[in-house]
């Protein structure tokens, strides 16, 4: 009897193990009030991005040289552009572009950093040496500096910036990773996978990276925010998104020399940009508290 | 937790506020001004240090002019851009001068000249006593010399490029069929005589275009120097510094020939990319003059009373340019159904602050010879589609428009115009992609041909129509930008330049701007004024209607 109901407990345990620190991380999220708020503009974010063609009056490239810098009105909720656009629909179709180029720069350096840290963590030596020599060299550069000569080289234009931010934030994740692993390969479970003749590709994916999941979620999230930062300073810089795309760097650069006599084309733009880094700030951050051990409450 | 939470907000408004400062121009900050103690501009470098001069020490007048790119090279027969004249005007002078208000020619290294009866001798009397920055004497060996390693293909100081604005201006070099200069000799030290192939009727105003400044030649033949970086010639001030897109530093030539000229000590040009932030260094006292003015800023200018605004209609044209040797913009329906979607005002009102003149032909109507009976198309979509249908191209075609990010006086927001221009042509099926390439690229790009739609402009250096007509539409000439190739139009341009009956001449310009509308090599778009700013205490500065080539020899302040 004593044994049978161990076992049921057992399994029981394991089940609630494999979702466990999503669930306690989703937790601690609604108890977090700052990061509940980042995650409602997030979501905001998200849905317009979404429906922008349900919300929006206009098309985002449809100008009108003879309203052009007017003013926030009925028919123009954020005012127009110099090319006579509604900013409102920009802003909209915007949110696309932004959280497109966060979102699949993150996941792209996510991808090729995980690969790259576990190899390096798990077989040492010189995999360990190559790609952690690889990461201090693009560390050494100042990330936006780099970026900018990635564009530079590829030529300007969304997707290259989106690969760019993406590269610059390879060794940020791939470190990460690294040193999680060379810590996690010592431990007991592993070490029992090892014994009993699992093999490397199966401990590497099936039980290191699980483990890993918590910090790349939250260094992810964070890393969104700084993605889409970095994607307005280089459509701002004329090195991303081209025109007519309605990027918010973009549409940033293109207005300020109105900045005096037209202030919303900037203000919203600029705005919306905040928002968004901010959101997703928010929510890294407290993923971060919810997710430290030593942060935990008891 | 509180603490680590406080860190990463004050850390995201750390970077919003670094995103605040890009917004705010870029403008890096400058460790010199008006008032500001003058040791840190010169380089020790210099050949001719500022130092040295007899003058340097007895004032302090510096004046910084803000501009938006940098000169490309300071050897005007290399160049024709307006960054590079800017510049090279203060350093080197011409015989003649064009005078904006007799619209002819004034002296200048040319004291006095005669012309033979048959239009074919100029004998040009040479001021005397006159001396180069590097002290030789300037006299009629010197500009011959000069002459001889423009027209000379075999001189050994002859560019390895050549020098296309001399080709273009003077019908080739030394043996071409077209070359107008048959010879130059030296009458004596201070008589040269030019021998013409062929009467020229624009032959004075030619000599009078900032790129043939006469240099020293003893520093051309200095070849461990490179002039295009470090020009001598006999003008006002001496080149003494130039850091790459940053600032050229130029200062008083003590032994300049005119009396009491010139008036300042210093004379910086400034490198300020963005318009806002060059307008904001003027407000703040951070430089003293201006070009590159964003027509929108002209109120905030008139408005504000410690500064004052020169302008001046500018004898331009800022235009949409063809390919026309790629196609599909080698078929001239192509490019009438184009042209057909160019909406002018608009344009001018939305991107000039309407302070431009819708362009009908490529030349001001103040010029001679200006065809005033022509009229402008009208916008008409269906026009243009069912001319593109016409042409082969029913479902339209994809495409780029070229411009670039250095404000022009004659396009003052080239990308923003490009963008208006792409959404136009979106209406007609044409998927117009658009690139923006900064100054001195952009120039490369446009002499290569390496282009599509582009927009460009031209700002003639005299009034006179050869001067405009020639370089932009003759064949293979390197500012025929479009490649554009008309038999026609270029016996037309030849028979101009000869051509001594001044009736006859202008009709012969009047036809080629009816066979230039209806190729359309070029849409022009505006003739737009030209702007330059400054500070209250700035005196003696003329604008010139032939742009960004004013002397400041007569330029104070106070």
């Amino acid at each position: 009897m004593m044994e049978k109901k161990k076992s049921s407990y057992e399994i029981q345990a394991a089940e609630e193990g494999t979702i466990l620190p999503l669930h306690s991380l989703w937790r601690g999220l609604r108890a977090n009030k700052l990061a509940m708020a980042g995650l409602t503009v997030l979501v905001f974010f998200i849905a317009i991005a979404i429906f922008a063609p349900l919300i929006t009056p206009y098309a985002y490239d449809q100008g009108d040289l003879l309203n052009t810098n007017r003013p926030p009105s009925y028919k123009h909720w954020f005012g127009t552009d110099y090319g006579g656009r509604d900013i409102y629909t920009r802003i909209v179709y915007g949110a696309r572009l932004s959280l497109w180029v966060g979102l699949a720069s993150v996941l792209i350096s996510v991808s090729v950093g995980s690969v790259m840290g576990l190899l390096a963590g798990y077989y040492g030596r010189w995999i360990d040496m190559l790609n952690s020599r690889l990461f201090d060299i693009l560390l050494a550069f100042p990330s936006i500096l780099l970026a900018i000569a990635i564009v530079a080289m590829l030529g300007p234009s969304l997707q290259n910036a989106l690969l760019s931010i993406a590269i610059v934030n390879v060794p940020t994740f791939g470190r990460l990773i690294r040193s999680k692993v060379v810590s996690l390969k010592e431990e007991d479970f592993i070490l029992a996978a090892k014994s009993i003749g699992m093999k490397d590709r199966r401990i590497l994916f099936l039980h290191i990276l699980p483990n890993c999941l918590t910090p790349i979620i939250v260094t992810g999230t964070m890393a969104i925010g700084t993605a889409i930062l970095e994607a307005a300073a280089l459509g701002f810089l004329g090195m991303g998104a081209q025109p007519p795309q309605p990027e918010w760097g973009k549409m940033l650069a293109d207005s300020k020399d109105y900045l005096l006599k037209a202030p919303w084309t900037v203000l919203f733009p600029g705005l919306s940009i905040m928002l968004a880094v901010i959101g997703f700030n928010l929510v890294g951050d407290g993923l971060r508290d919810i997710s430290d051990p030593r942060m935990k409450r008891g | 937790m509180e603490d680590m939470r406080k860190k990463t907000i004050v850390q995201t408004f750390i970077g919003l506020f670094a995103f605040a400062i890009i917004l705010s121009g870029c403008s890096s900050n400058t460790n010199s001004n008006s008032n500001g103690s003058k040791g840190a501009e010169s380089s020790p470098s210099a050949s001719v240090d500022a130092a040295s001069s007899p003058s340097a020490s007895k004032g302090n007048k510096i004046l910084i002019f803000g501009r938006n790119s940098d000169s490309v090279g300071l050897d005007l027969a290399t160049t024709t851009d307006g960054e590079s004249y800017r510049v090279a005007v203060n350093v080197l002078e011409t015989l003649v001068v064009y005078d904006p208000t007799t619209k002819g020619v004034s002296p200048k290294l040319a004291e006095s000249w005669t012309v033979s009866d048959d239009g074919l001798t100029y004998t040009f009397k040479l001021r005397q006593g006159i001396k180069f920055q590097d002290g030789t004497d300037f006299n009629a060996e010197a500009v011959a010399f000069n002459f001889e390693r423009w027209m000379d293909k075999s001189n050994p100081l002859h560019n390895k490029d050549g020098f296309p604005y001399y080709e273009s201006i003077f019908g080739g070099y030394k043996g071409d069929a077209q070359h107008a200069i048959a010879g130059i000799t030296v009458a004596d030290p201070y008589t040269v005589q030019f021998k013409l192939t062929k009467p020229i009727s624009s032959f004075l105003s030619n000599l009078a275009i900032p790129n043939f400044g006469i240099a020293s030649p003893e520093a051309l033949k200095d070849t461990s120097r490179d002039f295009n970086k470090s020009p001598v010639g006999t003008g006002p001030f001496l080149l003494t510094d130039w850091k790459a897109n940053d600032t050229i530093t130029l200062a008083n030539n003590p032994n300049y020939w005119q009396q009491g000229q010139p008036k300042l000590d210093k004379l910086i040009f400034k490198v300020i990319p963005d318009q806002n932030a060059r307008l904001t260094a003027l407000q703040t006292g951070e430089v003293d003059m201006i070009d590159g003015v964003n027509p929108e800023d002209v109120r905030t200018i008139l408005q504000n009373g410690d500064l004052q605004l020169f302008d001046t209609p500018s004898l331009n044209v800022g235009y949409l340019g063809f390919n026309t040797a790629k196609a599909p913009f080698d078929n001239v329906k192509v490019r009438e159904a184009i042209a057909g979607i160019v909406d002018k005002q608009a344009l001018i009102d939305a991107f000039w602050a309407g302070t431009a003149t819708p362009a009908v032909n490529a030349i001001p109507p103040v010029f001679m010879g200006y065809n005033g009976d022509i009229k402008d198309r009208t916008v008409d979509l269906d026009k243009s589609k069912q001319l593109l249908s016409e042409a082969g191209y029913p479902n339209g075609f994809k495409t780029t428009i070229w411009t670039t990010s250095a404000s022009r006086i004659y396009m003052p927001n080239g990308e923003k115009v490009a963008q208006a221009l792409q959404e136009q042509l979106k209406k007609i099926n044409i998927d117009a992609q658009i690139q923006t390439l900064e100054w001195a690229t952009y120039i490369d790009k446009l002499i290569s041909h390496d282009t599509d739609l582009f927009l460009s402009g031209w700002i003639s250096d005299t009034a006179d129509p050869d001067n405009f007509l020639a370089p932009l539409f003759s064949v293979d000439n390197t500012y025929n930008f479009s490649g554009y190739k008309n038999e026609e139009v270029n016996k037309l341009l030849q028979q101009g330049q000869v051509e001594t009956d001044s009736a006859k001449r202008e009709q012969e310009y009047r036809d080629i701007q009816e066979l230039l509308f209806q190729d359309a090599p070029v849409v022009p778009i505006a003739h737009a004024k030209y702007f330059v700013a400054a500070a209250k205490g700035v005196s003696g500065f003329v604008i010139s209607p032939t742009g960004a080539n004013e002397s400041f020899a007569d330029v104070d302040m106070n």
